[in-house]
């Protein structure tokens, strides 16, 4: 099976007054459509700005990159954007819903960023997901009305309203406690059971357990690559972890 | 101790961000000059105590006719003089041009003609010998005159027995009797004064005169009162000759004004809010952009501020701590701020002196005084108010709670994007109706500065001048008179040519053969009096004739038209010996075209071309007005050349009331030019330093905005915006802002013109409004839309994983 996402000796090195400081060290990694991949490790391994790297959000210093064996390491700004609006959707640990919009159009707003749509599509697939995450009912909310766990459902609707090839979450329950946690693990899993690819930053061991995947990271490189045997997984993993 | 601390840690912060703090004072510095000097200007013009003993008791009189501003009439004076139980002191005086005779030549100075008790008035006394008294004042008495004390210094070298000198004013000779003190001008510019003859007061009615009135009141007395009574003793007067001497009936109404007021025609107050207004806006935008650079600087230290209050400094002390910053850098503000405008009202005094021959008003002392300190503190603590209270107050309410625990977004940025929002779209309509009445004001200027009048004055003199028609009483007397003044100029071996030459003003022309229907149907024309060769102020002849001795009265009505109305009404045909009828005095009069000349620039073209608008000339022999204005050329570098007209002038009759004094003719016209000139600049400096003003408010504001709202750009970068997608965003935010002040100014705009237009019948055409507003709209939008695009530019290059971690 081909990868979906794949990354060749990939680098991000950031420069803050002469000091130069490696953050993501020649990692090569594959994930294949369908895989529910936790990357965890501990505060400051490179975890987020890997994820960033992922999901086109900055750009590596050396290396490259492959999205559905599209090479995207060396895109114009306006030409990633384009992708993150069309094939990757984000799930942010601070929920990162804009407050000055309701509920509904934080969820519209990917959508907005794409050409050819009317108005009425991109509400009518806005209301389907935002139903999907048990949300519908809170459509015309501002962020500020909601509670944590209901924000992050709010986010994790937004990221899947432009169906997109793989979903990035940054430590998605890592503002939230572990009742409304725990609600959006399960909305990960049944996605995955759905057949969606989720790649998940997480520090916690219990969550990152319940991925079908799990790498492991420390001072910028991959140390670690584990399939759980347990957890189905919708896609058959070609993993390579770099060797240093 | 802790007021010390925040002072310091305010003055470490401005040190720290040097760019922040000269921006912010130079803005500060500029709405705050400006304010100033204006008020400055403008109080010392109008509203000061008269700098003389008891000023602010020294009142002048103002005689409305039907509403229209007039003086005090001789015989209106003579009558009540006695009587008039509110005031304690009550005089008159008249002023005019005084020619004395220094050597071979002579000088003209601005004089007075002034009753006994004048002086004593004043509360000053003369330095040497003795002031005008009773006896002076009788018919037949010595002639006699009180100099200045520059005249005394200039003419004379401050010669210590000046008192046994006799000079000759206007030709007479005249002793002179006293010297006032250095600067003494008193009632506004004079440097002479002479009696006022009982003779003036004594005539009859008809044949009275206007003269400027002035009154203290009696202790007790307040001015309504005073002004009820004069009103109604005047009126008594005035209403018993109607009648008797076919005087016009007008409803008199008398106020008591200062000299200043007076001197403005009463307008000065309309004036005076007009002009504090614009600089108000000024300061109000200036404290926009200085109270928005201060919020955004508040804002960013909103989480420290959030540590402060939960560490438990109470709201009072945090409001301190924040204003130190507004507080220092809006007193260096004031503080430079007056030390300019004392600079440039210092220059503003030089300028003034040297660029008004008589040196201006006597109270015309522009320089740092006790009252302009005192609104340098005023606007100051506006200032302090308006661009630092505020914003320090709101950061100190800040919701504690949300701002530690989200960083300053979420509610706090909600709040401060609407305030944000509000203070650019104010700024956009203030700007906007500035320049909008600045565009219009440097229209005129413009229009006037570039005007080709289609004449020559080079080497023209002129001299304006009534013809005393007691004297004179009939036409033909005033005439003769005329023509015996151009023959004694013409015996001048330096005069090239003399004419005689008055606009009679637009009057109702019927062409022959045409038929009209209504009163408006008629043409309107300007019409000239001429006697003598128009070729000598420019204006050539093109077809027939000039007029000669023999276009009198008795003999056919002759005219000379423009080029423009020849081409205009008998196209393609000689319009010469073609006839019209002109309305002159009510009464139409058929004239016959004997000549066509050159095109001038008329009151009625005076907004488009030269030939848009026609002229006539009709014989000065035939249509003649007691007030004259005599224009005549000398030869090139002619010494002294308004000596041949005041020689002329004594010789055949001194009794010829000049209005003023004899000058180069371009001499008015190019100091309408200069004023206008000095307008435009002031105008377009105004208008300049406010869009320079909007620039950096906007660009602050906007700045401001998109910084707070960097993370909600890494969100939408996130989920797919372009970089395009975030300025469109930013733009069309701002758009909305520049629309909303951009319409609210239009529709002020809209009325203050659509006012002028009915006010002014009409001066301008409709379009120019239109263009001016369209400049206006379009430069602004430039302006604003770069404001606004270059910060939000800065925001788009930041990688969205950076801006997403901003705070």
């Amino acid at each position: 099976m081909k990868a979906l996402l794949k990354l060749n000796d990939v680098s991000k090195t950031f420069l803050t007054e002469d000091i130069e400081t490696k953050a993501i060290n020649d990692i090569s990694l594959e994930i294949n459509k369908g895989e529910y991949v936790a990357l965890s490790g501990q505060s400051g391994c490179g975890k987020s700005t890997l994820l960033s790297l992922l999901g086109l959000l900055d750009s590596p210093t050396a290396g490259q990159y492959w999205l559905a064996d599209n090479d995207i390491s060396s895109l114009s700004r306006n030409q990633r954007a384009e992708i993150r609006s069309k094939e990757i959707g984000f799930v942010f640990q601070s929920f990162n819903l804009i407050s000055d919009l309701t509920v509904l159009e934080n969820v519209m707003l990917p959508l907005t960023y794409q050409s050819g749509l009317s108005k009425a599509v991109i509400e009518n697939r806005a209301k389907v997901v935002l139903e999907k995450v048990e949300m519908g009912h809170r459509k015309n909310h501002f962020p500020s009305q909601l509670s944590g766990g209901q924000q992050q459902r709010v986010a994790v609707a937004r990221a899947l309203v432009n169906e997109p090839k793989i979903i990035l979450a940054d430590e998605p329950t890592g503002n939230l406690d572990s009742k409304n946690a725990e609600s959006v693990l399960q909305l990960f899993e049944q996605l995955h059971r759905e057949g969606a690819t989720i790649c998940m930053v997480t520090h916690d061991p219990a969550s990152a357990k319940r991925a079908s995947r799990c790498l492991e990271m420390f001072d910028g490189r991959l140390i670690k690559d584990s399939i759980n045997s347990t957890i189905k997984n919708n896609a058959v993993s070609t993993l390579e972890v770099a060797a240093g | 101790m802790s007021i010390w601390l925040d002072i310091k840690y305010a003055l470490r912060l401005l040190f720290n961000a040097p760019k922040f703090t000269a921006m912010t004072l130079g803005v500060l510095i500029g709405g705050l000059s400006i304010s100033l000097f204006t008020f400055s200007f403008l109080y010392t013009s109008i509203y000061k105590p008269l700098p003389i003993p008891e000023g602010e008791t020294a009142k002048a009189l103002a005689v409305f006719e039907d509403g229209k501003y007039r003086y005090i009439r001789s015989f209106e004076y003579q009558a009540i003089k006695d009587n008039v139980a509110s005031f304690a002191e009550f005089g008159v005086y008249d002023t005019g041009d005084m020619r004395i005779n220094i050597k071979e030549s002579g000088k003209s100075y601005y004089g007075s003609y002034v009753r006994a008790g004048f002086f004593e008035f004043s509360r000053i006394k003369p330095i040497l010998g003795r002031t005008i008294s009773e006896n002076d004042t009788l018919v037949g008495a010595p002639a006699v005159a009180v100099i200045s004390y520059e005249v005394w210094q200039s003419e004379y070298q401050g010669n210590e027995n000046i008192l046994t000198r006799s000079i000759k004013v206007d030709g007479i000779n005249t002793d002179i009797i006293g010297v006032m003190p250095k600067d003494y001008r008193f009632p506004n510019m004079s440097k002479v004064w002479l009696p006022l003859l009982n003779s003036v007061l004594l005539e009859s009615p008809q044949h009275s005169e206007y003269l400027y009135g002035y009154a203290r009141l009696k202790a007790g007395v307040n001015i309504k009162d005073a002004e009820q009574e004069l009103t109604q003793k005047i009126n008594q007067i005035y209403q018993r000759n109607v009648k008797l001497f076919d005087l016009p009936k007008v409803e008199k109404h008398v106020k008591l004004l200062t000299f200043q007021m007076a001197q403005t025609g009463n307008d000065g107050a309309v004036a005076f809010a007009g002009l504090m207004t614009i600089s108000f806006l000024i300061l109000l935008l200036a404290c926009i952009n200085v109270g928005n650079l201060l919020l955004a600087r508040s804002i960013e230290r909103q989480k420290e501020t959030a540590i402060r209050a939960a560490l438990g400094a109470k709201t009072a002390r945090l409001v301190s701590q924040l204003l130190w910053e507004g507080v220092i850098i809006a007193s260096v503000g004031g503080l430079l701020s007056v030390l300019l405008v004392g600079a440039a009202l210092d220059y503003t005094e030089v300028a003034i002196h040297s660029w008004l021959p008589g040196g201006g008003s006597f109270w015309w002392h522009y320089g740092m005084d006790g009252a302009t300190l005192l609104m340098a503190v005023v606007f100051t603590l506006i200032t302090i108010l308006l661009s630092a209270f505020f914003p320090a107050w709101r950061s100190a309410h800040q919701d504690i709670n949300s701002t530690l625990r989200d960083g300053t977004r979420g509610a706090q940025s909600k709040k401060a994007g609407r305030v944000s929002r509000i203070l650019v779209t104010t700024q956009v309509f203030l700007v906007a109706l500035l320049m909008l009445i600045g565009s219009i004001t440097a229209f005129i200027s413009h229009k006037f500065i570039n005007l080709e009048m289609g004449d020559d004055y080079s080497n023209v003199m002129t001299a304006r001048f009534s013809v005393p028609e007691k004297k004179y009483p009939e036409p033909q007397q005033q005439i003769a008179l005329m023509q015996s003044l151009i023959a004694k100029l013409e015996q001048h071996p330096n005069l090239v040519g003399v004419i005689n030459h008055n606009w009679i003003g637009a009057s109702k022309v019927m062409l022959e053969g045409h038929e009209y229907l209504s009163e408006e149907d008629k043409l309107l024309i300007d019409v000239a009096s001429l006697i003598g060769d128009s070729a000598t102020v420019g204006v050539n002849l093109v077809a027939g004739r000039q007029f000669t001795h023999l276009d009198k009265s008795g003999n056919r009505k002759t005219a000379i038209i423009s080029q423009s109305m020849a081409k205009r009404y008998w196209p393609g045909e000689s319009p010469l010996e073609k006839s019209f009828t002109v309305n002159i005095n009510d009464i139409d009069e058929r004239v016959f075209i004997v000549g066509v000349v050159t095109n001038r620039m008329n009151a009625s073209a005076m907004f488009g071309s030269r030939d848009s608008a026609d002229e006539i000339y009709l014989s000065g022999l035939q249509f003649f007005d007691p007030y004259q204005i005599l224009l005549y050329k000398t030869l090139p570098n002619t010494q002294q050349p308004e000596e041949i007209f005041y020689q002329a002038m004594f010789a055949i009759d001194r009794s010829i009331e000049l209005t003023y004094s004899v000058q180069g003719a371009s001499e008015n016209r190019n100091k309408m030019r200069e004023s206008m000139g000095l307008m435009s600049e002031i105008t377009f400096g105004t208008g300049f330093f406010s869009l320079l003003l909007a620039m950096v408010g906007i660009y602050g504001l906007t700045a401001n905005s998109v910084a707070q709202r960097t993370h909600e750009v890494g969100i939408r970068r996130a989920v797919g915006a372009s970089d395009r997608d975030i300025l469109r965003m930013f733009l069309k935010q701002g758009g909305k802002q520049l629309i909303i002040g951009l319409s609210l100014a239009l529709l002020i705009f809209a009325l203050i013109s659509f006012g002028f237009h009915k006010f002014t019948e009409g001066i301008f055409p409709v379009y120019i409004y239109f263009s001016q507003a369209l400049t206006v709209v379009f430069g602004l939008t430039v302006v604003v839309m770069l404001a606004i695009y270059l910060p939000s530019k800065k925001a788009v290059i930041m990688e969205p994983s950076m801006a997403l971690r901003y705070e």
